[in-house]
Order: structure tokens, then C-alpha cells, then sequence
């Protein structure tokens, strides 16, 4: 059952959440910058490096829509363990759409900033 | 290793997945069913106890198999929509849609009706320049006073007391709603979609 909370803590949260899925397809892209992962290193790197906690069924889906889409290629490779692991890397046209959001993140981020820095002080 | 139980916990859940995938492309669908496979594997290995706890915790944290394919399903239609605006591959991605929830099963059916009625004129409109005589939009007379409008796309006889209503109107016309029809109806259905696709699992947390 869901805690009935104020109207307004609601539409914050609705705000966050909108806000961190736009940002997820650009946060996998930079997760891959350096080199392929297989998803649950997508999923650890996403934990670690930045304060995102992903829900996991989300991250797959989202993966195999990227590749389709040509800005990633997978890989196929047996693990120490015994098991495959499907890897991930960046393609020609991934790092160069990611190398365009990241500018317009930049870009779009200092200005942002900047009008939001009154509020911030306290 | 993974108990019986649990092993077929895992087996279940992706034979569930495997299911309600059919109608994807077999190679995509079984390379999501192995990816999957490896992540729970390696989710249940590293929490160190083989457990049919940490096996529920690995498969919860998925999201129950409908999820998961109605992600996976109506990303495929954006997707496909995106690379090319196909109403017959729009439809294939809705049939799929439509078994796995009630709302896909009527988004399927409005577009039906949508790409059929845009047909219809498309047919029409085609049709007037061969049989000018008999196709076109027509005004009937059933009875006194009873008259209904009817899309005339047959080649028998021109209907009797009927009255051709745009005349060689009709191929401009029926061309124009036609595609605008089809058109209307394909990103209506990929609307829908996107609400869909925005109202299952939270990304995050």
C-alpha cells in the first residue's frame, strides 16, 4: 500500500523521476566511454559512480533499444565463471552522439546553475 | 549450486519472458532471454549464499516477466517507428502489445479500424479513375426520408437513386484523408505507447 503523502511532495518526486530517465540513456553512454561492460558492470558503474540507483529491468530493455538503434554493438564472451556475458561497446555513432549530449548536458547544466545559484545559498 | 527449487524459479520466469516475447524477432528474443540468464546467474552467485532468497530478490529487482516484455515490446515499436513508419510493422508490434495487456488490445484495435478506414479511402480514391461510374462517396436513398453515406469501392452497378456526393473529388479527397487518416492513426497508437512505456516500472530506485 502506498503512504498517502502531500500533493506537492508527490509532483516532486513525479519531477525527479521524469528527470532521471531523461538523463539514463546519456548516463549508459558515458558508462561505456571507456570501454565495453556487460550489464551488470553498466548497473554497478551507474551505482558507483554517481548517486543513480537503476532499477535493473529498466537498463536491459533500454540496452537492446540502443543497439538497435546503432549506437552500441554487442558481444558475446565466456566468463571465468562458466557463463557467457553479453558485452557492450560504444560504435563510431555512439561516441559521437555521446560526445553531442555530453556538450549539450554541459551547455544546458551551466546555465541552469547559474540562475539557480540564488537559491541554493542559504 | 543454485537448489532445484530455485533453478526452476529462474526457469520459469524466463520460459514466462520466453512466451510473451513470441512474435520478436527468435534471434533478438532468445539473445534478451540469455543476457537475462547470465545477469541472474551472476546477481545469485556473488550474494554467495545460493538461496531461494537471493534468487527472489535477483528476479524482483527485474520486474515480473510482463514488465519486462512490455518494456522490451513497446521500446521494439518506438523503435521500429523510429527507423521506419511502416503501418504493417506498427501493427506486428501492437498484436504483440495487445497480449500482453488490455490496453495494447485496444490501442490494436482503434489502429485497425484507423489504417482500414484510411485504406478504404486511399481505394476509393483510386478506384474513381477506373470506374468512375460506380466508386466514389455516395449519398443513398433506403427508403423516404432514409439516406446513409457509403463509400462506394465495388465495381457492380451504380446504385440506384443514389447521388455521387464529390464526383471526381473523391481522388483528391480520399488521397488526402487517406494518408492523413493513416497517418493520425500511427502516431496515435505510438502516443499511447510512449504513455505506456511511461507507466511502467520506474526507472529508478
Amino acid at each position: 500500500m502506498k503512504q498517502s503523502r502531500p500533493a506537492e511532495q508527490e509532483s516532486a518526486d513525479k519531477w525527479e523521476v521524469q528527470l532521471r530517465k531523461g538523463c539514463l540513456e546519456l548516463a549508459i553512454l558515458a558508462a561505456l566511454w571507456e570501454g565495453k561492460l556487460y550489464g551488470l558492470e553498466i548497473l554497478r558503474r551507474l551505482e558507483s559512480d554517481s548517486d543513480l540507483v537503476v532499477s535493473e529491468g529498466t537498463v536491459y530493455p533500454l540496452l537492446s533499444r540502443l543497439k538497435v538503434l546503432g549506437l552500441v554493438r554487442s558481444e558475446w564472451v565466456e566468463s571465468d565463471s562458466g557463463h557467457p556475458r553479453k558485452y557492450y561497446a560504444l560504435t563510431p555513432a555512439g561516441k559521437q552522439r555521446s560526445r553531442e549530449m555530453a556538450a549539450m548536458w554541459m551547455r544546458f547544466s551551466s546555465s541552469m546553475n547559474r540562475l539557480l545559484a540564488p537559491l541554493a545559498q542559504r | 549450486m543454485t537448489t532445484p527449487d530455485s533453478q526452476q524459479k529462474v526457469d520459469a520466469y524466463l520460459e514466462k519472458l520466453r512466451r510473451l516475447l513470441r512474435g520478436m524477432n527468435p534471434e533478438d528474443a532468445r539473445e534478451i532471454i540469455e543476457e537475462l540468464r547470465s545477469h541472474i546467474t551472476e546477481k545469485t552467485a556473488v550474494s554467495g549464499q545460493l538461496t531461494a532468497a537471493a534468487v527472489s530478490a535477483a528476479l524482483s529487482e527485474l520486474g515480473t516477466p510482463e514488465e519486462l516484455a512490455g518494456q522490451y515490446t513497446t521500446d521494439d515499436l518506438l523503435m521500429r517507428a523510429e527507423v521506419s513508419r511502416s503501418p504493417v510493422r506498427i501493427l506486428e508490434s501492437l498484436f504483440r502489445w495487445a497480449s500482453l495487456s488490455v490496453a495494447g488490445f485496444f490501442v490494436l484495435l482503434g489502429s485497425i479500424v484507423g489504417y482500414f478506414l484510411g485504406g478504404a479511402f486511399m481505394w476509393c480514391a483510386v478506384l474513381k479513375l477506373i470506374h468512375p461510374q460506380t466508386a466514389g462517396l455516395w449519398l443513398l436513398a433506403d427508403g423516404p426520408g432514409v439516406t446513409r453515406l457509403s463509400l462506394r469501392m465495388g465495381f457492380g452497378s451504380p446504385p440506384l437513386g443514389g447521388r455521387d456526393l464529390l464526383g471526381w473529388w473523391i481522388v483528391p479527397v480520399g488521397l488526402v484523408a487517406g494518408c492523413g487518416l493513416v497517418m493520425l492513426t500511427t502516431r496515435l497508437a505510438l502516443w499511447c505507447a510512449r504513455q505506456y512505456r511511461k507507466s511502467l516500472a520506474l526507472p529508478w530506485g
